[in-house]
Order: C-alpha cells, then sequence, then structure tokens
C-alpha cells in the first residue's frame, strides 16, 4: 500500500508541475498580452513597450518561463499584472474559498448521493426508488453549469436565496450569511454529483445484497434494517470510494464554471478573470493552486480507495 | 427502518420549502433602508485605489467616490463647473488663477491649502501617473505654483482651448499622506488595492471603510464633505454606499430583480431590456432612456500605406469611393431595425448626436444605392459576369473580409447585418469574429486584416480630449496607424485643424474648425458609422434625486446627491 501511495504522489507532483507550466506556455504564447489587452490602441507604441518591459513580456516565452518556475522554487509566485498584488497571497484566499464550497458540495454529495442510494438498492420497485430514480436521471444530465444558472433564475424569481456572491452586500456577514448565500452554488455543484453517487450506490446495495454472506445473515434471522445497516452498507462503499477521485476532479471543473454563474470569488472566477486579462503570473498562480488542490484530494481519494478496498493497490 | 428514514427526510424537506415560501421577502437593499445605504453592482474589483496609478472603470469610480478635484465636467450638462475651485480667470490662455473654496478639509480632518493643490498636480506629473500624458505638451508638463494658501496659478505651456477641462477627474491629493512616497519613488504603490482603506483620505463626498477583494467595496458618508445642496443641506444624502463586485452582466440584471442591489454602476445590456421593462412596470425598478450613446460602431478598411502590396485588390479597397459607397448602401433605419431593434440613431460621422457641443448636422446624408453604385463603378467595379457579384478588372469577385469582436452581440449582428446589405450592392464580404484581444492585436500591428467592424469608446465630449484618435501620429488612429509620416494628404489637413481647435481661445472658433475637422472627415470617411444605439440605465424605485448622464457611470458620477426614498 506505501508503495502505491507513493507512486500516486508522485503522479501528483507531475500533473502539479505539467499542468502549470503549461497554462503559463500556453497563454505566452497565445496572441495579444496583458498591455494589449489592457491599453489596446490607446496608448503609443513606445508607451506600450515600456510596459512590456516592466512586467517581462519583452522577454521571449523560454526566458519568461524559466524566470517563473525559478521564482516558484522559492514560493515566489510574482506580482499580479492587473492590480500588482501579491499572487501567492491572492492565490491562496481565493483557493480557500473554492476550498469552502467544493468540500461543501462534496459533503452534500456524499450524504445525498450515499443515503437515497442505499434507501433506493435495498427496496427496488418502491414508490421512492422510482421517484429517487427518475430525479437521479434527470439531475444527471444536468450539468453544474446549467443547474446553476437554473437555480440562480429561480434565486432571482423568488428572493428566496441569494443571487450571487459570497455575502450579503450589507449586514454582519457572519457565518449565517455565508451558509445563505452556499446553498446555490453547493446545490448546482452537488446535485449532479449526487445522482451519479445515488446511481452506483443503489446498484451496489443490489449487488450485494444477492452476495451468500448477506443470505446468510437473513438466514440466521437478522432484521431488515440491521442487515442492511450493518452487513451490506459498508461493502458496498467500495463502488463510489472507487470514482471518488475522478469526481473530486469534477467537482472542480465544475466549480470554475458554477463560480462564473453565481459570482462566488474562487479560484474559477480569479483564473477566468487572469485569461481575460492575460495576466500571466495570476493564470500561473491559479493553474499551480488549482493542480495542487486537484492532485491533493485525487491522492486522499486514493489512500480512501486502498483503505476500504487493499486489492485496489495491486 | 427505510420508511422512517425516507418519511423524515421528505418531512425535512417539505419543511424547508414551507419555512422558505412563508418567509417575509424583504429583500438586502430593503433592509438597509435606515440608515440610507445603496448597492450598485460593478464588474470587476479595482485595480488600485488611486487614480494615479490606475484608469481603470473602478478605480475612476473610486476617486470619484473618495477625491475631489479642483473642477469637474458636469456628465448631465457637459459643461465644465467648479469643485474645490471657486473661481478662475486668465488673461492669455496660458495662465490661469485659481482661487480655492475656504474652509475645506479633508476626511482626516487636515485644511485643504494650496500646497496640496501643487503637490497634487506635481504627482499627476510624475512618470508612474496615469495623467502624466494629458497634462504635457510637447514634453513640457503644466506648471503649478502657489500664490498663497487659499490661490494657485497654472500655466499651460502652450495655448490650450479646453483650459481647465484637463483637470477634470485629476484629484487633489492630500500631501501629508502622500508626500513621502513621492520623495522616495515610491509613488506607484500608494494607495495599491492592499492599502488599509483607512489609511485612504480624501475630499470626496464617501470614504472608502472596507474592501473585500473580488465581493465588495464598502463606503462611508464623509461628514467633512465639503458641498451642500441648493436647501443648505450637506451631501451626501446617503450615509452610506456599496460596490458589490460581480463579474457577469446576467448575474448584475437578476441581482436587481432579486433586489440585491439597486441597479449596476454603467447601462443595461440592449438584451437586458425586456427584463428591466418588466421590472419598471411593476414598479419596483426605474428605467431611464439616456439616449443615444456617444460613441458608434463603425466600419474601417485598412488604409495604411502599402498594407495590400502585392494584393490585386489594391486597386480598390483603400479608395474614398469604395468607403462613400459603403455609406451610401446601407440602409441605416433597416440596419437600427435588425441590430438595435429600432433603439438607435443612424450617425454618419464620429461625433455622435448626443454630443450636443460639438455634434455638426451631416449636409443632405441619406441612403442612395445608386449613387453608391456609380462610386463603385468608378473604381472599376462592375458585375461582368452577370453573376451578381461585382469583379474587379482582373474578374474576381470585389471581395473582403470584416473582422469584428466574438461575444459581443451588437457587433456580431451589426457585421451581419452590413455584409446582407453590401451583397445587394454586389459587394462580397466574409466575416471573421475574433475574441477582444486577438482582434485588436490585428489592427494595432496594421497588417493582415482588410477590414474591421468595432466600437472606440468616447470618454469625454471634447474633440481636444481625442487628439490620438483625429490626429494621424495618435494610437487610436486605427485605420493608419503607420505615424505621421505614413499620413495620407486629407490626414494631414485635419491634423493642421485639430492643432488649431485645440488651440484657439474663441469657443466659436473651435466649434467652427471642428465642423471643418468633420466635413473633411465625412469627405474621405476613413471610418463609416451606421448607428448610435440608445443607452438605458435601471435602477431600483427607492433612489432618488437622480441626475443620469450619458458618460458613464451614468447615475454615480453625481453620488453626492443621490437619496433613498423613505419607506
Amino acid at each position: 500500500m506505501t508503495r502505491y501511495l507513493i507512486r500516486r504522489a508522485v503522479f501528483a507532483v507531475a500533473l502539479v508541475f505539467i499542468v502549470s507550466s503549461a497554462s503559463v506556455w500556453l497563454v505566452r504564447l497565445a496572441p495579444g498580452d496583458f498591455v494589449t489587452q489592457t491599453f489596446g490602441a490607446r496608448q503609443s507604441r513606445a508607451e506600450s513597450d515600456r510596459q512590456r518591459a516592466r512586467l517581462g513580456l519583452d522577454r521571449s516565452p523560454a526566458q519568461y518561463y524559466a524566470r517563473w518556475i525559478a521564482g516558484v522554487a522559492r514560493f515566489d509566485l510574482g506580482r499580479s499584472f492587473i492590480d500588482g498584488r501579491d499572487v501567492g497571497s491572492v492565490v491562496l484566499e481565493r483557493a480557500a474559498n473554492t476550498a469552502v464550497l467544493a468540500t461543501s458540495a462534496l459533503v452534500v454529495a456524499t450524504v445525498f448521493g450515499i443515503v437515497f442510494g442505499t434507501l433506493a438498492g435495498a427496496r427496488p420497485g418502491r414508490a421512492l426508488s422510482r421517484i429517487v430514480g427518475v430525479a437521479s436521471l434527470a439531475l444527471l444530465s444536468m450539468p453544474p453549469l446549467m443547474l446553476s444558472l437554473l437555480l440562480v433564475f429561480f434565486a432571482a424569481r423568488t428572493q428566496w436565496l441569494p443571487v450571487g456572491g459570497m455575502r450579503s452586500a450589507l449586514g454582519t456577514n457572519g457565518a449565517g450569511d455565508l451558509l445563505w448565500h452556499l446553498i446555490a452554488p453547493t446545490l448546482a455543484l452537488a446535485l449532479p454529483m449526487a445522482a451519479s453517487f445515488e446511481r452506483l450506490q443503489a446498484k451496489a446495495i443490489a449487488e450485494t445484497l444477492s452476495q451468500p454472506f448477506v443470505l446468510a445473515a437473513r438466514a440466521r434471522g437478522l432484521g431488515a434494517s440491521r442487515l442492511l445497516w450493518r452487513c451490506v452498507f459498508k461493502p458496498s462503499l467500495r463502488s463510489v470510494a472507487s470514482v471518488s477521485g475522478l469526481a473530486i476532479a469534477a467537482l472542480f471543473s465544475g466549480s470554475f464554471a458554477v463560480e462564473a454563474v453565481s459570482a462566488w470569488p474562487g479560484l474559477g472566477r480569479l483564473m477566468l478573470d487572469a485569461l481575460q486579462a492575460r495576466d500571466l503570473n495570476l493564470v500561473g498562480g491559479c493553474a499551480l493552486a488549482g493542480s495542487v488542490m486537484l492532485a491533493a484530494s485525487t491522492l486522499v481519494a486514493d489512500a480512501v480507495l486502498v483503505i476500504v478496498d487493499p486489492r485496489a493497490s495491486d | 427502518m427505510t420508511g422512517l428514514v425516507s418519511r423524515t427526510l421528505t418531512r425535512a424537506v417539505l419543511l424547508g420549502l414551507v419555512t422558505a415560501a412563508c418567509s417575509p421577502r424583504e429583500t438586502d437593499v430593503a433592509k438597509a433602508s435606515l440608515p440610507k445605504q445603496a448597492v450598485f453592482s460593478v464588474r470587476s474589483g479595482p485595480q488600485s485605489l488611486s487614480a494615479f496609478t490606475r484608469q481603470d472603470a473602478t478605480t475612476h469610480l473610486v476617486s470619484l467616490l473618495t477625491q475631489s478635484s479642483l473642477v469637474r465636467i458636469n456628465a448631465a450638462t457637459q459643461a465644465l463647473e467648479p469643485a474645490l475651485a471657486t473661481t478662475w480667470a486668465t488673461d492669455d490662455g496660458l495662465r490661469y488663477v485659481i482661487t480655492l473654496r475656504s474652509g475645506v478639509q479633508f476626511s482626516d480632518g487636515v485644511p485643504l491649502t494650496s500646497a496640496d493643490v501643487v503637490f497634487s498636480l506635481q504627482a499627476a506629473l510624475d512618470p508612474a501617473s496615469s495623467f502624466k500624458d494629458s497634462l504635457t505638451w510637447d514634453n513640457r508638463p503644466l506648471r503649478v505654483r502657489a500664490v498663497d494658501a487659499g490661490t494657485v496659478e497654472l500655466i499651460f505651456p502652450k495655448p490650450y482651448g479646453p483650459g481647465l477641462r484637463v483637470l477634470d477627474g485629476v484629484p487633489v491629493v492630500p500631501r501629508h499622506k502622500f508626500e513621502g512616497a513621492l520623495s522616495r519613488g515610491e509613488f506607484a504603490d500608494v494607495w495599491s488595492v492592499t492599502t488599509d482603506p483607512h489609511e485612504i483620505v480624501g475630499l470626496g463626498p464617501f470614504t472608502l471603510t472596507e474592501y473585500r477583494q473580488g465581493e465588495r467595496l464598502v463606503f462611508a458618508r464623509n461628514p467633512r464633505y465639503y458641498k451642500r445642496d441648493a436647501a443648505g443641506i450637506q451631501l451626501p444624502r446617503l450615509d452610506g454606499l456599496v460596490l458589490q463586485i460581480l463579474p457577469d452582466q446576467d448575474a448584475q440584471i437578476l441581482s436587481l430583480e432579486a433586489g440585491n442591489t439597486d441597479g449596476s454602476a454603467t447601462e443595461i445590456r440592449a438584451s437586458d431590456y425586456a427584463v428591466a421593462k418588466r421590472l419598471a412596470d411593476t414598479g419596483r425598478v426605474q428605467l431611464i432612456d439616456l439616449g443615444p450613446t456617444l460613441s458608434a460602431d463603425g466600419l474601417w478598411i485598412n488604409l495604411k500605406p502599402g498594407a495590400f502590396a502585392g494584393d490585386s485588390r489594391a486597386s480598390w479597397l483603400q479608395r474614398d469611393e469604395l468607403r462613400q459607397a459603403v455609406s451610401l448602401g446601407v440602409d441605416r433605419q433597416q440596419f437600427i431595425d435588425t441590430v438595435f431593434s429600432g433603439a438607435a440613431v443612424p450617425v454618419w460621422g464620429p461625433v455622435s448626436p448626443a454630443n450636443r457641443r460639438w455634434f455638426a448636422e451631416p449636409e443632405g446624408q441619406s441612403a442612395d444605392r445608386a449613387a453608391a453604385r456609380r462610386h463603385l463603378a468608378a473604381i472599376g467595379l462592375a458585375d461582368r459576369d452577370g453573376d451578381g457579384f461585382l469583379d474587379d478588372l482582373g474578374t474576381r469577385h470585389a471581395r473582403f473580409t470584416i473582422l469584428t469582436q466574438k461575444g459581443q452581440s451588437s457587433l456580431e449582428r451589426g457585421a451581419g447585418a452590413l455584409r446582407d446589405q453590401l451583397r445587394t450592392l454586389g459587394l462580397e464580404v466574409d466575416l471573421r469574429t475574433l475574441d477582444p484581444l486577438a482582434l485588436i492585436q490585428r489592427f494595432v500591428s496594421g497588417a493582415g486584416y482588410d477590414a474591421v467592424y468595432f466600437k472606440l469608446i468616447a470618454t469625454d465630449t471634447d474633440p481636444a480630449s481625442q487628439m490620438d484618435f483625429w490626429t494621424s501620429g495618435g494610437a487610436s488612429h486605427v485605420w493608419n496607424l503607420g505615424g505621421a509620416d505614413q499620413a495620407l494628404p486629407w490626414e494631414r489637413e485635419i491634423d493642421k485643424l485639430m492643432s488649431m481647435q485645440v488651440a484657439a481661445r474663441d469657443e466659436s472658433e473651435r466649434v467652427r474648425l471642428f465642423a471643418e475637422v468633420q466635413r473633411v472627415f465625412a469627405a474621405h470617411l476613413p471610418i463609416v458609422y451606421f448607428a448610435a444605439p440608445h443607452q438605458f440605465v435601471a435602477v431600483s424605485s427607492r433612489v432618488t434625486s437622480l441626475t443620469p448622464a450619458i458618460t458613464s457611470p451614468q447615475l454615480l458620477w453625481a453620488a453626492d446627491t443621490l437619496d433613498i426614498a423613505p419607506r
């Protein structure tokens, strides 16, 4: 198991390096740059050249990358071209906001997916099972972006939920306010994932229920409820655990879209702003933080899978 | 057990829905009616908290709210009016003596003196300042001197017709806060976005109390603000103002609908008109038609000399007659109906009718397709093979590509309408949409493109502020960025007229010279304009005492007079 986890850790480091380096290279090689984007045709060529020299954009892509990666090695991600802030601290602040959203979505998706999947799988053909199945199918066919648009529209029309942002414009902005603002983006991210967890869990429960050890337990007179939650539940979790790494990756990619729609001030929103402005340092910082979060959570998911099912390390 | 769980869950969900449905739907902004606070949305955070270092829209807005200048341009009347200066006088148009308002204090209680004004203008001329270029003529800066504690003297290096208009938006900042940084060469870092808001001191109607990056800016009333209204009541009327950062325009209009904000700091999109109208019909929102915009979308063909060297289309593509034919051949009313659903006015030049002071009514302009065809025939374009398309002398279709901005619906629709209308003249037009950056880079390079359909934004009404557009060496002289050395004869004529216009002291002479500039422009049409769309703002009905203006920020330029209606 240790060798397996070391192998996965090496893979995670490689993922971080490749993703962040590729982001910097791609944005550097794309047409246009920060100076053109910000000042357009409003300033003279001489002034634009002066700005490029100040930002290091007069160097070749290779030279720029070399300087950037050397900075990363010293934990110095440089300063944002847009507003001069330290990229490291901006990215940390926004990554924390994304982590809040992603974690809450993961918790909601896991709880709802597993509970409803267990209930639906235990009693196939019943009304609850059918309703859950139809709802899951509908949610599975709805990407987080579309769901967040629907929820934002619903929030605007009913005024039951805030339309966007992380805190109210006015007021004390305590934890309750944060939770209130979390509802719509969390549901947008969590519901499609909960649906996929529910389908997997329902199938796993149904399969486990037909295992000989369950029949034996039933023959010994174990009650239906105890049988389900004590004997069947744990072995059935392997299916959900095996896709949790993929689910986390989907969660992060989904959160980028949801943040854009719901004005959640997270890493996705920051990355979008950085890309639009061609802020190379900020793009690199966001890609680095995003890939670190993805790699770390995938590593944790791999570890969980090995704990639930040691055969996975083979 | 499963039944119990499912029953419990169902009850919980139902209870949640019922509770939400029955709870009083008091909106965020309504909850804030005491004290009087307004919430407006902006699309991005400020790049700086000082207008000296950045000029993006939100930094400009923060500066408007927290700082004051000697004079300001009244955005509603477009006229210059006193602010921190009460009077000014000049004998020769070069030397101005300015009297400062007495008893004015910065938000930290320190009195304003002429030393602050002198310091501010010195700071504005710092190499790191964004005002440096506008206060320098032929590398000679504006000079400033304190006459006494309440009077300053400004000396322009050369005659400048707009006079003190150049000082609009240049904040008078506290010397005691900035002096050290300026002398240490750290001016560019002063009042950055990481500065503690309480360190920011100004003479504006509000003070910044909180900035949550990516979320909001919170402003409180400046009790030391110098202005009073006509009834003698001290301004601002609001106790506070919040700028909520909502990068997505859909989120901005939905926030207004949900009552989370009182409106956007800028105009609404044409596509949001239906939602705003519906809200206005219910009485929740005021929908204000500001009339046509100052800037219209325009079509230009690459006129840089040599741009089509080796291209067989060189014989006709850069000719004046082609652009005249395009202008005469496009039915502007049909264009307006197609692109702007009728909510626009026809325009024939770069100065929109919204610019009341400088607009010169064009002579006899109307669509004339017969005249357009004559112009095309004059440059050798005729349908030689009867296929409905005009051909050049080499019997190739008269064909060119228009580039426009991707994702900007009015530009995409406008370019499509032009393609369709020009097709009926026999011109074959291809459209290509590019992302904004690639498009700007393409035309700034002056190579590798035939034509562009784009909007160049005018920020002030006075033509002197747009010298970079009108003169051949200017960075916004987009149709020919070859510089003054490669200027065409009529461009040199415009250069000369604009130089005289900017230097003229007499207002009527300036108007006459600029009308002449517009006449030369119309004769050669380097950019063909078609329509200036109407601009709308939508603001919550609880916000009163509005003074809407055509320039951005349409409502918040006069945030000191805004009020909230009693509940």
